[in-house]
This record gives structure tokens, sequence and C-alpha cells, in this order.
């Protein structure tokens, strides 16, 4: 497992929009973001990173570290 | 001091509406997250369960007042009243504090998007925030308020009943920690305690003034 777990989401949609891997879908009865393809998960972060609510959760051990600019 | 330490009701209170919720966090299997986010996200919960404790330790409840006396019940429905309405009220911010330490999005955006989010819990949220502003600001304003003491304790506990109900739903549907046990947990106080507030209000008679000793 990659992307693990989602808790507490407000279903805005952002991380959706951000998975380039196309992971994460809303689940229409609820709104809220439901992880789908796990498999398909790159360990990117992005999903997590802009996450307004910090709800994304994603496996310490498999994760590379986050390159950030310092500019 | 020593009448609330050694007070039955107020050690039952702090196992319901402290340690219950407390066992449930921790058994909830949760991943673990910042020490930070770990205690914003524990305070706030404490904060909620504490004000459906205020049902409980009002004049509603007989079992309080009995142990207690109303003097003593008033003063700590006013020090729970201020201490998690603040927290309360706050709490929308705790959840982009932690993002002036991380990277990605930045606080204001990550509380701009909550705000504009259109999901029920979110309504339901700003729903119960605007209320409790509003109950806040009438208990601070009693004696300036245009209205006998009984209507403001009446109009008091009806927006607290509104309050809580939208806050348990909010609650319920957005709160991280919101398992089945700590949903069931927090309907079933909220329920007894609103359930404490309508026999009350709806069964009680005129009484003459009382002198606690
Ligand atoms: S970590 Fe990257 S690839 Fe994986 S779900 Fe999040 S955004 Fe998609
Ligand atoms: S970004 Fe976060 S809050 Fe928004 S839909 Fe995704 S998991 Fe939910």
């Amino acid at each position: 497992m990659t992307i693990e777990r989602i808790d507490g989401c407000i279903g805005c949609g952002t991380c959706v929009k951000t998975c380039p891997t196309d992971v994460i879908r809303r689940d229409p009865k609820t709104g809220k973001a439901v992880i789908m393809y796990p498999a398909d998960c790159q360990i990117c972060h992005l999903c997590r990173m802009y996450c307004p609510v910090g709800a994304i959760t994603i496996s310490p051990e498999k994760s590379i570290p986050v390159v950030v600019s310092w500019g | 001091m020593d009448t609330y330490r050694k007070s039955p009701f107020v050690k039952i209170s702090v196992l319901v509406f402290g340690g219950l919720p407390l066992l449930l966090w921790i058994l909830g299997g949760f991943p673990e997250r910042s020490f930070l986010k770990e205690s914003l996200s524990f305070v706030t919960m404490l904060s909620f369960f504490f004000m459906i404790g205020m049902f409980f330790f009002s004049r509603a409840n007989a079992v309080v007042v009995k142990d207690l006396k109303m003097h003593r019940t008033k003063k700590i429905h006013k020090a729970i009243g201020t201490t998690c309405v603040s927290i309360m009220l706050l709490h929308p911010l705790f959840l982009v504090l932690p993002r002036f330490f991380e990277a990605g999005v930045s606080p204001d955006d990550a509380f701009v998007t909550i705000v504009t989010t259109f999901h029920t819990g979110i309504v339901l949220g700003m729903l119960a925030w605007i209320l409790l502003l509003t109950l806040g600001m009438m208990a601070l304003m009693r004696n300036q308020l245009p209205m006998t003491y009984k209507t403001w304790r009446r109009w008091h506990g009806i927006l607290a009943v509104v309050f809580i109900a939208a806050a348990a739903w909010h609650a319920i549907d957005l709160g991280r920690h919101s398992s089945l046990a700590m949903s069931s947990l927090i309907i079933l106080l909220t329920a007894v305690g609103v359930r404490l507030f309508l026999k009350h209000t709806i069964t009680s008679k005129p009484q003459k003034p009382r002198i606690d000793r």
C-alpha cells in the first residue's frame, strides 16, 4: 500500500485534481474522496500536501522525502 | 475545591466525558500524526464532549444539583462554558495551524478552501459556529439584554439544543476520530443531555426562591 487512508475529508476535491495518476475519486453519494486505484499511487505526496484538512495518510515506510524549494 | 473533587457526579463526568472519548480515541487505530496535530485534535475532541457535558451540569439535572448545590453547578457550567466555547470557536483555525510548518497548501488557502466547500458537514459546522458565538455572547451580555432571567434561560437552552444537534452531526460527519463507537457515544450523550433539558423545560413549575447552603 502507498496512499493508506483518508480520515476527516470535507469533500473539497483538491486531491482528485492534484493526483497525477487518478488514484483518488469522489464518492458520488457522500462527495468525499475515496482511494480507487491504490496500486497506481506514485507516492508523490501531492494529495497529502494540498489537502486543506490534512485528511490523507501515506504509508511512511514507502515514502521518499519531499523536496521543498527554499527560494 | 474539595467539594468538587469529592463529588461522585464530577468523578463520573470526568470518566464519561473525558475518559471514554480518550479510550475510544486510543482504541480507534488511527494513524499517528505529529504531536501538534494530535494535541489539537485531542483538545478539540475533549472540548466538544465537555460541551455536551454542560447539559448535565445544569439545573436540568436534579442529580448534580442535589450533589453539588445550584451555585457550584453554575460555577462548573460557567467554567466549562468559557473554556470549551473559546476552544470550539478557535478550532477551525486548529486545522490549518500545522500548515505553517509543512510544505504544500498555505494556511490561508487551506482555510479559504475549507470555508468555501459546500458540503453538509461544513455547512452544519458553520451553522454550529454561529450558534455557539451567539450563545457565548448571550451568556456574556446576560445583564445587558432586555429580557427577564427566565426568558434568557429558556432561549439559552433552546439555542444550546439547536447548537449541539448541528455540532454533533458536523462532528460525526467530518470528525477525523469519529469511528462508529465514537459516533455512537456522541449520539447517546447528546440525546440524553437534550432529553434532560426538554424534560426540565416542559415539566418545570414556577418555584419559590431557595437559598442553597
Ligand atoms: S501520493 Fe501522489 S500518486 Fe499517490 S494518491 Fe497522492 S497524489 Fe496520487
Ligand atoms: S483534498 Fe482532502 S478534504 Fe479535499 S477531497 Fe481530498 S481528502 Fe478530502
